[in-house]
């Protein structure tokens, strides 16, 4: 005889009420809410129906819920937000699912894998079989992120044609990205900012700037971006020159391009995070408004950044995990325009949301040149719902004991 | 003649000793589980050239140019697991073999039939041969490989000798073939799988839902030979158990004919409430397996290391648990070769480490086993490189590096 999910419930002496006194679907008890968008800051119940944030409050009753997970000792926070991840086109790309759900992270920004004429086709074959929400920011160059041959080619960048994909695609494609580009002058990211322009979105621009292609950081910063643009792998120092060699100061024209709000993003890969860097930046207090992965291949096999090994790179750094939290939900989500959808646990949004638990002892953490640093902080993705579904549950907290369930089946 | 016998003797007498071996990689101190060669203990192991060295205790330090304390850790034979599905360019449910495989110390992994004899060049081409994870492959007895269920009814599609001829021509990729999925109540796919097999001198992994007149009783006792493969052994659509709990004779019979029961843990194919009295009365997997892809490995974690730490949470010891994931599926292969640590034998080795503390695993039904200790990898070399280690035990502080820079 096969039991129902209530009665199961009721044997496990769970909470379970009648059907039809239940208001929730899924009751997420006694964490430590950190909500920045909505200042919540403490332990509290998060209550989630039809796939949307219903309440978040103290004390939400057990009984109204029809699955109650007990996250005690742990954080609750808004799904995070990857800027900047590589899941179609490029070489490196990697399936979302597996590596952002598993890691709390619930969107991932695809920067810049899919160009105007690949954008249909990522549609089809990435964003709409994962689970992950799937963002992207369309490359100027029309192929996409597909090598530097074509990286290079400035005939295949074309403001237009861009825009005009942007417009018909808002649902999915939020910005413009420009990487990679070898050649010489301003080409490349002259036309992703006219894009830009065109569709109203914002440009995230790499780091590539060599002396010897006629261009300088200080005027692609200053003189080229916009407010909301955004510089990613900051903490990169091939070319970027964020620190002064000689005093190891940030650049003050790093200093002016941040108040005129040109934002600057993460972006930690597998090339772009030294220790040398960030730890003078960040001791100056020249944090990452966006922490993000640019997670592919190599970055995933070598130093592992995904979301939490990012934030856990920041905290180790100095950055409280509210302010960490921030920078990884709301920061993200109103760089691309997608905030209050995105970044909050407001009753009515979408119920993204992650579960994080924060370890201690040593732990060992690499940069892009495989130097470690010893930290004394971790924080790993313990649960992660995505759209009010429960994707990930490191621990089984949503789920009996097998001892106990009889000739179960499959537990929803 | 006897002035020159002389002279030579002289000459040898002369001749330095051979040199002391230089090492590439000392991994030192850790507690070794070799099962193939009964080592349990402290044992040193030097690497160079992609080759295993020396396996000894203390091995100088000041001989490993770079040298990895491992005495925190269990260091055993790169794990093998004979049930995954990477063919992440043709399968739409395959994973990436070296995000998934290497991470979790599995450095041989077997595709279990995401490609078909129509489909494996594809496959290798695409897949298998950019890999730095070891990927073999079982190829699916249906041309097209697992292209969607509704494609793999077909037996029009099951051709033994086009099966048997790819995997002559790749003998060193394809260990066998592949039958799944197969829903109507015939013996057509397991048959022609099997002659498949005979034609190739190989073996078969089998996926098996039983019929009305398709039995697993006839499947383990007369359909399939010593040495094939039944994956899915802890699955609920095979009765394996008695209504009592109790093991039934027949998969003890089937056991003694030399039929292998693999975990293949996959989405829908363990479940506590089969593997935990089975495992209690003796009856073990031969082989450990995850059956990962893209669903498995979200709510049940079907990764190697988990799945071996719910093995080792039903109350397997260690060393069996790593038997069933090295030399065990390595045998079960035709590679034994693959599945130990030996001197002259490729570098391919996993550093584990035993964790303590409050876990839970999740099964197929999503119950939940909870477990005082977790087995995770921390480090994996392959071919003699270090390809995965997240201790960051084999790298240095970025404080005592000096100037960073581009130069490597």
């Amino acid at each position: 005889m096969r039991l129902t999910t209530c009665r199961l419930l009721v044997l496990l002496a769970a909470a379970c009420a009648a059907p039809g006194q239940t208001r929730y679907d899924l009751l997420l008890k006694n964490g430590h809410v950190l909500d920045p968008a909505n200042r919540i800051d403490g332990v509290m119940d998060v209550a989630i129906a039809a796939g949307k944030i219903a309440r978040v409050e103290a004390d939400i009753p057990a009984a109204q819920a029809r699955k109650v997970v007990d996250v005690k000792g742990l954080y609750v926070t808004p799904g995070l937000v990857d800027l900047h991840a590589h899941v179609f086109g490029y070489s490196g790309s990697i399936f979302p699912d597996d590596s952002a759900l598993t890691a709390c992270t619930t969107t991932v920004v695809d920067a810049g894998g899919s160009g105007w004429r690949t954008f249909d086709e990522m549609r089809k074959r990435i964003i709409l079989p994962s689970r992950t929400r799937v963002l992207a920011l369309l490359n100027i160059v029309g192929h996409g992120m597909v090598g530097q041959k074509f990286e290079d080619d400035t005939a295949d960048m074309d403001p237009q044609k861009t825009a005009a994909k942007i417009v018909e695609n808002r649902d999915y494609i939020v910005g413009i990205k420009t990487a990679h580009f070898g050649g010489d002058g301003w080409t490349a990211i002259d036309r992703a900012i006219e894009a830009g322009k065109l569709s109203k979105t914002p440009v995230m621009v790499d780091d590539k700037i060599f002396t010897n292609t006629g261009r300088t950081s200080r005027e692609k910063l200053l003189d080229k971006m916009r407010p909301g643009d955004i510089h990613t792998h900051m903490y990169n120092d091939r070319q970027l020159e964020l620190l002064d060699r000689f005093n190891g100061k940030v650049q003050p024209y790093m200093l002016e391009a941040r108040r005129r709000g040109v934002l600057f993003d993460l972006g930690h890969g597998a090339g772009s995070f030294l220790w040398p860097v960030a730890t003078k930046a960040m001791a100056q207090g020249f944090a990452p408004d966006t922490i993000s992965t640019d997670l592919h291949s190599s970055s995933i096999m070598t130093v592992e950044s995904d979301m939490p090994n990012c934030i856990s790179k920041m905290m180790n750094l100095g950055m409280s995990l509210p302010d960490a939290i921030v920078r990884s939900t709301v920061h993200p989500a109103k760089s691309i325009s997608r905030f209050p959808q995105l970044g909050t646990l407001s009753a009515g949004q979408v119920a993204d949301v992650a579960v994080l638990r924060l370890r201690s002892g040593v732990f060992a953490y690499k940069d892009a040149w495989q130097k470690k640093f010893l930290g004394t902080k971790r924080l790993e993705c313990a649960l992660t719902v995505r759209g009010g579904q429960t994707v990930f549950d490191r621990d089984g907290r949503g789920y009996p004991e097998w001892t106990k369930a009889g000739e179960y089946e499959v537990f929803r | 003649m006897k002035r020159a016998a002389a002279g030579l003797l002289l000459f040898m007498l002369a001749a330095p000793a051979p040199a002391q071996e230089i090492y590439e990689l000392l991994l030192k101190g850790g507690h070794v589980v070799d099962p193939k060669n009964r080592r349990n203990e402290r044992l040193d192991i030097a690497v160079s050239a992609g080759k295993i060295r020396k396996i000894a205790r203390g091995i100088p330090a000041a001989h490993g140019r770079r040298v990895v304390d491992v005495s925190d850790y269990y260091v055993t034979p790169g794990l093998i697991d004979i049930h995954a599905h990477f063919d992440a360019h043709g399968d739409p449910h395959s994973l990436n073999p070296d995000h998934n495989a290497l991470r979790n110390g599995v450095t041989t992994a077997v595709d279990a039939g995401s490609s078909g004899w129509k489909t494996f060049e594809a496959f290798k081409s695409n897949v298998i041969d950019h890999a730095s994870t070891r990927v073999l492959a079982f190829v699916n007895i249906v041309g097209g490989g697992m292209s969607g269920i509704d494609n793999e009814q077909d037996p029009g599609a099951m051709d033994p000798e086009a099966a048997a001829r790819i995997a002559r021509k790749y003998p060193e990729t394809i260990v066998g073939i592949k039958t799944a999925h197969f829903q109507p109540a015939t013996w057509d796919a397991v048959d022609r799988a099997v002659k498949a097999a005979e034609l190739s001198k190989t073996i078969v992994m089998v996926d098996f839902q039983p019929k009305p007149g398709r039995g697993y009783r006839e499947l383990i006792l007369e359909h399939l030979r010593p040495g094939d493969i039944h994956t899915h052994v802890y699955g609920r659509v095979t009765p394996q158990l008695d209504e009592r709990k109790v093991v039934r004779d027949y998969m003890w019979e089937a056991r003694k004919r030399g039929v292998l029961f693999d975990v293949g843990h996959g989405a829908g194919s363990l479940w506590f409430r089969i593997a935990a009295p089975a495992v209690k009365q003796g009856f073990l997997p031969d082989t450990i397996s995850t059956d990962i892809h893209k669903r498995s490995i979200m709510i049940s974690r079907a990764t190697m290391t988990n799945v071996m730490s719910k093995f080792l949470a039903m109350g397997m010891t260690l060393e069996q648990v790593i038997e069933r994931s090295t030399i065990n599926p390595a045998r079960a292969i035709q590679r034994a070769e693959l599945g130990s640590l030996e001197e002259g034998g490729v570098a391919d080795i996993a550093v584990l480490e035993v964790r303590t503390g409050d876990f839970a695993f999740l099964d197929s039904g999503r119950a939940k086993l909870t477990a005082g200790k977790e087995i995770r990898c921390v480090l994996t070399v392959r071919n003699g490189q270090v390809v995965w280690d997240s201790e960051g035990l084999s790298v240095a502080d970025w404080r005592d590096t000096g100037a960073y820079t581009n130069f490597k």
